[in-house]
């Protein structure tokens, strides 16, 4: 049994925000005098979480104080990794960039960043790839998580904020549909909102291949077949059509490209659908005849849809739904994305991603990259144009690729990326790799150089959620000696590469004066957003254009962002996923999350309250497919896809789709689902296809008992 | 490199389909594309022309408006015929003289409906008289549409899925509708005999007369239809005579071209005739034997040639499709996948009546494979029926397990409530009616509540619920940090 100390709140004053996901949790934590506070409380006075926290958030402050702490930097010297001082750590990294920029050109260093990262220090990241080092090769790991649906946002509505209003308008909604997002395990303080919806009379659908946790809540259950979401949306809109369903008026006023799509989907009739999906052509008419009859109704997204191959059309195939009811803009309604990282939001918005600049500019549009580089002090020409998307980039590390140096902040790419074996590979042939974490992990064992840095708790910052509310962490906790901050690592290395006027930050305050500026005037609008208003309005959603500005909490309801001010319709049609089920690796094979773990598992397989109660990761299996392959509860069964091969031990349970086997992500090694995963592309928004593979069952050893 | 002409013969769903997936590989940087259709409009979903009886123009089920072959820089020929050829000089002959020249040809010309010789049906010059039409264009639905009036008599001559259609479009039009089908069932291709029985009942409650077993000889009237002459030598009056007793590939033009036909224009796993440089596709083409009339087959064609013209996949193989039919017919939901008859003596057959419910269910199990199935009435499992004949994965020993809905499969026996510490609903029970009466207890006893917090609401209930001593303990535990 785990022991939560249930404090009670007077004793926990610092309010902050949990180090995990994107709906970034208020918290309370200690008494603002102890150097590593153990407690923590839910803050009952944020109106996005309203004082509830998952497993994760409750136990989150045992890594303040976790005896595998990096505390000295690390250099490898004679292939081991040796502890070494901060002078002669970053003089390693500052002359690997220096000697790989001389010999190979400056597109030759590559940075990677994360969504874990503050607004600060992803824009930050962004200036130091572009300015000190002058590469086009920076890009983050929120290009796994949310650059489909960003793509699509973008496309339809001019504008990327993952939901285009507050998550307490969820209660208001009559229907709710999520789109291959498992909250319940995923976001689980979200779920108040469902319930109060669903008390106040409302209805929640669900779309997953797995009857989740999400879905076992859930007035109606669709189980579709990975990889045909697509379909499901455009058969959805052709039931819309022919049942009159769709809102004329809307369409006329406040979009083009309608007659397009109408078009498109008379082709998915739903007996074509049915096969495709799986989802009775009976539940389909159910669901749009509660969408289009409703006076409130939202599409909320999640990973499933949008981590395929044709992500971003699918988005666009469920944005087109909405947009022909005629949801977006109206109260309570709409399309919107629940982001997944803890600044997945804000990670995307301020230049760490290869195409864009800060303030969701464009690294190709001349008029952002004179905006910016005015901000910068630098001459727009010296700007790198458009480099390398996350896979592309690691999979372009080594001499042949012709990445030769790399600096990885705050993310574990050996674990979090697809084909892993492969990029295993990449990785090893590198001639320099610094990874900034506050511990070892998958990736940091193939770093030559390892700076230990700063957790959450232990220096302040902004986030910004997934509704668009930036948001304030505090500092509440004392780092350990040895330690040094992300902000002080980047100025270390302008410095040393010559560029350290242009990176003369001394705290996170200074970064966000900066990033202000550098956002004025773009989408993503910051400069009316100060530390102060964020702490006295609970948050401040972008676009806040100016200090008397009351910033954006909803979104389109005049007008949409595209210069006509009108939303787009994107005709889009099903194809098959870069690596479909066949004879020879007849199952699909999906991915997702425990509640108790976050992306890679580098900070939450280090927690014992959650490494208990989630030790492995476990397979499900359909009882069909089990008893087919002799597959028992706790069998250790071997996975192969045409990528690589994984070990899990089953559970077999009736709540998957007998076509279909799941793993969750967060472990490396022998057990990392990513071995299988296929690196199929999305040709718009660069994601690989972490939902859907093709694998087949090699090998099935005795049960080990499960815990 | 100079671009090829590709000509395109026909401008039907496969034509269009053929389009959108060479389109999406960008064959228009390779190709100078032609299409040459007979009617006059862009490519139409011919699935739905029973919206146009039922009042609908045209425009509501055009899939390409001819601004779409424009827009994509496709010289899209409307209202000319190909009537051949000349695969030589690489000349296409039209029926109006014109010779447009091409490099690259693919019939997809489609079907025309089969119009029996029956007795006085034509007038002198070989036209079918007023009163009788097909049913397979645009122009054949809108002429129905025209010729439906109030308390109008219709016969309708066949009772497979388009001879339904149409009388199910024409009695929703309050005409008086006789379907006469010269088999003894309804649909006997997609449907075995008990499935049709079951049909016809729902048919016949949907408002449709049902003649079977019997064909028509002729039809009387002078200028115009007034009845049909059935086999039995009964008339039935009629205003209307619709024809919908099948369809046959149009193959004309490629005969006149001195391409292979069997039934259809022959192709081979690449859609390829034996006449270089020509292909086929869609229903006017057999390929192993077999010609297909609906829509998967099709599209899956039109991917393998649009891999094949454009080098996109030149490995791309078509191999022949699985059957697969789901349709409303009359308000009757019906699926109909593979075989629905056992052909040996080894294929299992399970049949579920439902006598009173009008519902009827037929699955034919070949080696532990779903090798076919019918249903009529209801359709829920249609689409895990169609996974276990699609995939051909082993059947559960159980055969009917196939027929559960999947909600009843998934739903947890012993639902969580904590979901932070896994703890479900029978262990709080438990725990309760071992004395645990006060939230703290049963926090301390299973650890239940002390994750987010957001269960204790619940936990509090299931104490009231069953707690010995129902406790006013258990309500002040509720307070959230209590």
């Amino acid at each position: 049994m785990t022991s939560l100390p249930l404090v009670p709140p007077e004793a926990l004053s610092v309010r902050t925000h949990c180090p995990y996901c994107a709906y970034q949790c208020g918290m309370l934590i200690g008494d603002g005098t102890a150097d590593a506070p153990g407690t923590v409380q839910g803050d009952p006075h944020f109106p996005v979480n309203n004082g509830e926290l998952c497993i994760k958030g409750w136990t989150s402050t045992t890594l303040l104080r976790h005896p595998d702490r990096l505390t000295s930097p690390l250099v490898r010297v004679r292939g081991e990794l040796r502890p070494a001082t901060w002078d002669a750590a970053l003089d390693a990294t500052a002359e690997a960039i220096r000697a790989t920029k001389e010999r190979y050109g400056p597109d030759a260093v590559g940075v990677f960043g994360s969504g874990a990262l503050t607004n600060e220090k992803a824009y930050l990241l962004g200036k130091f790839a572009r300015v000190a080092v002058g590469t086009a090769n920076i890009d983050y790991n929120g290009r796994y998580c949310m650059s489909s649906a960003a793509a699509a946002g973008n496309r339809a509505f001019g504008i990327d904020r993952g939901l285009p209003f507050p998550v307490s308008d969820i209660e208001k909604a009559e229907v709710v549909l999520l789109v291959g997002s498992n909250a319940a395990d995923t976001l689980p303080p979200i779920m108040q909102w469902f319930d109060r919806q669903r008390r106040a009379g409302g209805r929640l659908a669900v779309i997953d291949p797995r009857k989740t946790a999400t879905a076992r809540a859930a007035d109606l259950f669709l189980p579709v077949t990975p990889g045909s979401d697509l379909a499901l949306a455009n058969g959805l809109l052709y039931l819309a059509v022919e049942e009159n369903l769709i809102a004329r008026k809307f369409i006329e006023s406040r979009t083009t490209g309608f007659d397009a799509v109408r078009r498109a989907v008379l082709t998915y009739h739903p007996a074509h659908v049915e096969r495709l999906t799986g989802v009775a052509e009976a539940t389909m008419r159910k669901l749009v005849r509660w969408l289009g009859s409703a006076r409130s109704a939202m599409i909320l997204s999640g990973r499933g849809p949008e981590q395929q191959s044709k992500g971003v059309d699918t988005a666009n195939a469920f944005i087109n739904l909405a947009l022909a009811l005629g949801l977006p803009g109206k109260p309570a309604s709409g399309w919107g994305t629940l982001t997944g990282q803890g600044n997945g939001q804000g990670g995307r918005e301020h230049g760490q991603k290869a195409d864009q600049l800060p303030g969701y500019r464009l690294i190709e549009v001349d008029p952002h990259r004179e905006a910016v580089a005015k901000v910068w002090g630098v001459d727009p020409a010296s700007l790198p144009r458009k480099g390398k998307s996350a896979f592309e980039l690691l999979d372009a590390l080594g001499p042949e690729g012709g990445i030769r140096s790399l600096l990885v902040m705050g993310s574990n790419v050996a674990v979090a990326s697809p084909d892993l074996t492969r990029i295993g590979c990449r990785l090893a042939a590198l001639d320099h790799l610094t990874v900034c974490d506050a511990f070892l992990n998958e990736t940091a064992a193939h770093a030559h150089v390892i700076l230990p840095a700063y957790q959450w708790a232990e220096e302040e910052g902004t986030m910004t959620n997934l509704e668009g509310r930036v948001i304030h962490r505090r500092r509440v906790a004392r780092p350990p000696t040895g330690v040094r901050g992300d902000i002080d690592i980047l100025r270390e290395l302008a410095d040393r590469l010559g560029s350290g006027d242009k990176f003369a930050f001394h705290s996170a305050r200074d970064v966000f004066e900066e990033l202000r500026r550098a956002t004025a005037g773009g989408t993503a609008d910051y400069s009316g957003i100060t530390y102060e208003r964020i702490d006295r309005e609970d948050g401040v959603c972008w676009p806040c254009p100016s200090e008397d500005h009351p910033g954006t909490p909803r979104l389109f309801a005049d007008r949409f962002a595209h210069p006509d001010g009108k939303a787009r319709f994107f005709a889009v049609e099903h194809r098959p996923a870069g690596d479909e089920p066949d004879a020879h690796y007849p199952f699909y094979f999906t991915t997702g999350r425990y509640r108790e773990h976050y992306n890679s598992g580098a900070q939450t397989r280090l927690v014992g309250a959650l490494t208990k109660a989630r030790p492995h990761p476990l397979l499900q299996i359909h009882p069909a497919a089990a008893t087919r392959h002799r597959v028992g509860g706790g069998s250790v069964v071997t996975l192969e896809s045409r990528r690589g091969r994984a070990e899990f031990r089953a559970e077999v349970t009736p709540a998957i789709r007998p076509d279909t086997l799941f793993a969750p992500f967060h472990w490396g090694g022998s057990e990392a689902a990513n071995q299988l995963i296929n690196p199929a592309l999305d040709p718009t928004s660069l994601m690989p296809e972490f939902k859907l593979a093709a694998v087949r069952i090699v090998a099935v050893g005795t049960p080990v008992e499960t815990p | 490199m100079t671009r090829k002409r590709l000509a395109i013969v026909g401008n039907g769903m496969a034509a269009g389909r053929l389009l959108d997936e060479l389109v999406r590989r960008t064959a228009t940087a390779l190709f100078d594309i032609a299409v040459f259709g007979e009617e006059v409009h862009g490519s139409y979903n011919r699935i739905l022309l029973g919206r146009i009886i039922g009042g609908a123009t045209a425009d509501e089920i055009t899939l390409k408006p001819r601004a779409w072959y424009a827009d994509r820089g496709v010289v899209f020929h409307p209202g000319k015929l190909v009537t051949r050829l000349d695969a030589t000089a690489r000349v296409a002959h039209t029926r109006d003289g014109e010779q447009h020249p091409f490099d690259v040809a693919v019939f997809a010309t489609g079907s025309k409906p089969i119009v029996p010789p029956l007795d006085g049906l034509t007038t002198g010059d070989g036209k079918p008289k007023a009163g009788a039409f097909v049913y397979r264009t645009v122009e054949d639905s809108e002429q129905i549409r025209r010729a439906a009036r109030p308390a109008g008599s219709a016969v309708v001559l066949g009772g497979g899925l388009l001879g339904l259609e149409a009388a199910k479009a024409l009695c929703d039009l309050g005409l008086h509708v006789t379907v006469v089908q010269r088999a003894d069932t309804l649909m006997n291709v997609q449907v075995d005999a008990l499935g049709g029985r079951f049909l016809r009942a729902a048919v016949e409650r949907a408002g449709i007369f049902v003649r079977t077993g019997t064909g028509a000889v002729g039809v009387r009237g002078e200028d115009r239809i007034t009845g049909v002459v059935l086999t039995t030598g009964e008339i039935l009056p009629a205003d209307m005579f619709v024809l919908a007793c099948g369809i046959r590939p149009r193959v004309d033009a490629a005969e006149a071209s001195g391409v292979p036909v069997r039934t259809g224009i022959v192709v081979n796993d690449l859609l390829a005739t034996s006449v270089p440089g020509v292909f086929a596709v869609g229903e006017c083409a057999e390929h192993d034997g077999k010609v297909y009339g609906v829509v998967p087959p099709i599209w899956a064609q039109c991917e393998v040639l649009a891999d094949i013209l454009t080098g996109a996949n030149p490995q791309a193989r078509y191999r022949g499709s699985k059957l697969y039919t789901r349709l409303k017919v009359a308000g009757v939901e019906v699926a109909s996948m593979g075989v629905v008859e056992p052909t040996t003596d080894a294929d299992e057959v399970i049949q579920v009546i439902e006598d009173r419910r009008g519902i009827y269910r037929k699955l034919i199990v070949r080696d532990g494979k779903l090798a076919g199935a019918v249903l009529v009435g209801e359709t829920d499992s249609a689409p895990a029926l169609a996974r276990w004949f699609d995939r051909a994965d082993p059947l559960p020993p159980n055969r009917l397990d196939v027929f559960c809905s999947p909600d009843v499969l998934a739903a947890a026996a012993d639902p969580e409530i904590c979901n932070c510490h896994h703890v479900t609903h029978g262990t709080l029970v438990g725990a309760i009616r071992d004395g645990c009466t006060t939230l703290p207890q049963l926090s301390a006893a299973t650890t239940a509540g002390t994750g987010c917090g957001s269960c204790r609401g619940a936990i509090a209930k299931l104490i009231l619920q069953h707690s010995p001593r129902t406790a006013d303990a258990a309500v002040t535990g509720t307070g959230r940090y209590g």
